[in-house]
């Protein structure tokens, strides 16, 4: 199981990674991503080894959450790609200034 | 089973950092594509091939393609780039470093729980995987079955609402 553990510790240490240096908005999206999918594999190994099965209903309800904002953070980046015209997330910077 | 875990963990952590690394955005889409199957790969070895295929399906099927269309739609080529500065590329690797680092402390020192439950590997062979998620989905998780659904018609309003023109 540790096995499992430490390479999603890895993935989800990438994600971050991403989220902080990537200033595009999509790849920022996908970095995200990467942060779900990493924290699913950590509730599969764990449920497989305590012989559960609540672990892996989880992971269907993530990927319902994952989809739904799937499809409201692209919806977003649209509207924010029109406004700015461009997709650079430093833009978004009204609350600051 | 060990080489394949090894094999894979290889490609999921090369894809990821290719997907954080490359310039181009559709680039990143397509490793991030390879990661997903590398996934999916480990849930076959986690006894899970339901969710295996709901990986593929679900993740590089409809989420990614929605990725992958709306960089067609931004016309991301020709927008121009903008570099990460050295001060925050820092601040950035340092950060999750520290992250990695705690995570890992408690991966290790934790003691792991006696395995209570039920469904050894023997057993879901038996009944079969996608009977079981169906049993516990229709039964234990009823409520949180109807809030998913719920949860996705308020997704698809809001993704109508937010790239209509106008609000």
């Amino acid at each position: 199981m540790s096995n499992y553990l430490i390479l999603a510790t890895i993935i989800f240490t990438i994600g971050a990674a991403g989220v902080i240096i990537r200033k595009n908005l999509i790849v920022v999206f996908m970095s995200l991503e990467l942060m779900f999918n990493s924290a699913n594999l950590g509730f599969v190994a764990v449920s497989n080894a305590l012989n559960l099965v609540s672990g892996d209903i989880f992971v269907i309800f993530v990927m319902v959450v994952a989809a739904a904002e799937a499809a409201v953070a692209l919806g977003i980046a649209i509207a924010f790609y029109r406004e700015k015209g461009t997709a650079d997330i430093d833009e978004a910077s009204e609350l600051k200034n | 089973m060990e080489a394949l875990f090894y094999i894979f963990s290889f490609i999921a952590i090369f894809s990821a950092l290719m997907v954080i690394s490359m310039k181009n955005p559709l680039t990143s889409a397509l490793y991030l594509i390879l990661c997903f199957f590398a996934f999916s790969g480990f849930y076959v070895m986690l006894d899970m091939q339901f969710l295996a295929v709901m990986q593929i399906l679900v993740y590089a099927g409809a989420i990614m393609v929605l990725v992958v269309l709306v960089i067609m739609i931004l016309n991301i080529s020709k927008i121009k780039r903008v570099e990460t500065d050295f001060h925050q590329k820092f601040i950035g690797i340092l950060i999750s470093l520290i992250i990695f680092v705690e995570i890992i402390f408690y991966i290790i020192n934790g003691s792991q729980k006696k395995s209570t439950g039920i469904f050894t590997g023997a057993v879901i062979k038996k009944i079969g995987n996608t009977q079981i998620i169906g049993e516990f989905l229709f039964t234990k998780y009823t409520l949180s079955f109807e809030i998913a659904s719920v949860l996705l018609f308020v997704a698809i309003i809001g993704a109508y609402i937010f790239a209509k023109k106008k609000f």
